[in-house]
């Protein structure tokens, strides 16, 4: 492989499929959770003011991304890309717990025979699962671990408590027990986040927006200092809605009082800094970073990320970006952004792909 | 060089003593009769390290299971908390930075410290 743009094989690590209706997976659910009604897919607090979704992305009659021909000729067609991994949402945190755990279950059915089975080759996906429900989590990942395209396991980035404590643990030794890694994506917000930030309430959507995909950090520096990653030593947790340009400041204060107060926490072995490599992943979008082409490169190696990070094109959201958006990185980086680091994650895709 | 630091009857079991010498000044501990000279500087911020409490540190074999350790073997800096271990100056958060130590030794009822 010389690593020209033409040669590298590209995986898009997070593209979201929708049901053609909101309710479309109604059918994959049993009674008597079934006969109820349930969120819809937009159900916001704070409702996105402009399109949410890229209207092109949209098959006639049929919510954008809901169209498994469509998805492949955009992405993988036009869009030369050779695997997707596909991370469907759900309805977010539901204070009914059955509720959302039916929900996940219907959306894994759902992506299996309607996506997955749809192109053996190149689909690949998440199997959804409610955090809140750990026991039947576990069943979830039980019953689809060893499907040929399920690759990982997904939850919200919407939470009740970061994903280090206890409650969660038997979910991600489930995960980790099956060799796969943990995708946290923002959820569809049908559930009853009017989530705060740790000094109150934004009042606009712009505010929301911009700072909701930076709480990962909440979770990976829980997920550190309890010391998950030191007993689950092959556990890779995915932070799919980007923010990777926040890590190393973020961390590097995580580091420094890592330091003074590690007797507290004498699990924590490592400079929280150094569980990232073996442990953590970036999907890319969104990588904001500076505008400038010129000031993004080295941002990009700044945040290493030649090992963190995977593309992610977050297909059909308004703010897709396609492949070429590493056109300016170095070949090395690049092949490992676009396409070796999801294939080293993700075996199943890895074998397909060369 | 030598420095003389104390009798060794002014150095009783469990105590300590800041001495001129070295760069920045020396403590000298009897820790259970074992004789322990450090420099009196944190390799992290410079803090006056050797004023700082004697105590144990915690270990752990997986999470939630910390066991107490070391008691009386642990130098805590009283700015930040870096803990040492007495015998070696070194840290016990790896990656390692660790007090200088410096050899002493009994002499005719005196604590000598080689500076």
């Amino acid at each position: 492989m010389d690593g020209s743009l033409s040669t590298i094989e590209k995986v898009d690590a997070a593209a979201h499929p929708f049901p053609r209706d909101q309710d479309d997976i109604r059918k994959y659910m049993s009674a008597p959770l079934s006969n109820l009604r349930f969120p819809g897919l937009d159900g916001y607090f704070y409702p996105p003011p402009s399109a949410e979704y890229r209207p092109d992305f949209a098959p006639a009659g049929g919510l954008p991304g809901s169209d498994p021909q469509l998805l492949s000729r955009q992405l993988i067609s036009d869009g030369e890309v050779s695997a997707v991994v596909l991370l469907p949402l759900t309805r977010g945190l539901l204070p009914d717990v059955d509720m959302a755990t039916e929900i996940c279950r219907a959306t894994n059915k759902w992506l299996a025979e309607e996506w997955l089975a749809y192109d053996t080759e190149r689909f690949f996906g998440s199997i959804r699962v409610n955090p809140a429900d750990p026991d039947r989590a576990i069943e979830e990942i039980e019953t689809w671990a060893d499907h040929p395209q399920m690759v990982q396991v997904a939850v919200p980035l919407q939470a009740h408590q970061p994903y280090g404590q206890r409650r969660f643990r038997p979910i991600w030794e489930s995960a980790a027990r099956h060799g796969l890694p943990v995708a946290v994506h923002a959820d569809n917000l049908g559930g009853n986040e009017y989530w705060p930030t740790s000094v109150g309430y934004p009042l606009h959507y712009v505010e929301y927006a911009a700072q909701y995909s930076i709480n990962y950090i909440v979770h990976l520096m829980s997920l550190i200092a309890e010391g998950v990653f030191e007993d689950l030593e092959d556990l890779v947790f995915v932070f799919a809605d980007g923010g990777i340009d926040m890590l190393f400041p973020l961390i590097w204060r995580f580091d420094s009082d890592w330091r003074a107060i590690r007797s507290v926490t004498p699990w924590v072995k490592k400079t929280p800094v150094d569980y990232l490599h073996g442990h953590v992943r970036f999907c890319s979008h969104r990588f904001e970073g500076p505008l400038d082409a010129e000031e993004r490169l080295p941002w990009l190696q700044a945040v290493d990320a030649e090992h963190l990070l995977m593309y992610s094109g977050n297909y059909p959201s308004v703010s897709f970006e396609g492949p070429g958006a590493f056109d300016n990185a170095p070949a090395g980086l690049r092949e490992r952004v676009l396409c070796r680091n999801a294939a080293e994650l993700y075996p199943k895709l890895g074998a397909r792909i060369s | 060089m030598a420095v003389r630091a104390c009798r060794i009857e002014e150095l009783p079991p469990g105590s300590r003593k800041i001495v001129p010498g070295g760069r920045f000044g020396i403590g000298v501990f009897n820790s259970g009769g074992a004789l322990y000279a450090l420099a009196n500087r944190c390799p992290h911020d410079g803090a006056p390290v050797c004023l700082g409490p004697i105590t144990g540190t915690t270990e752990s074999e997986r999470s939630y299971d910390a066991k107490w350790v070391k008691d009386g073997q642990i130098l805590r800096c009283p700015w930040h908390g870096w803990e040492f271990e007495l015998a070696t100056g070194k840290s016990v958060a790896s990656p390692p930075k660790n007090i200088r130590t410096y050899p002493v030794r009994v002499e005719n009822g005196w604590v000598i410290v080689d500076d």
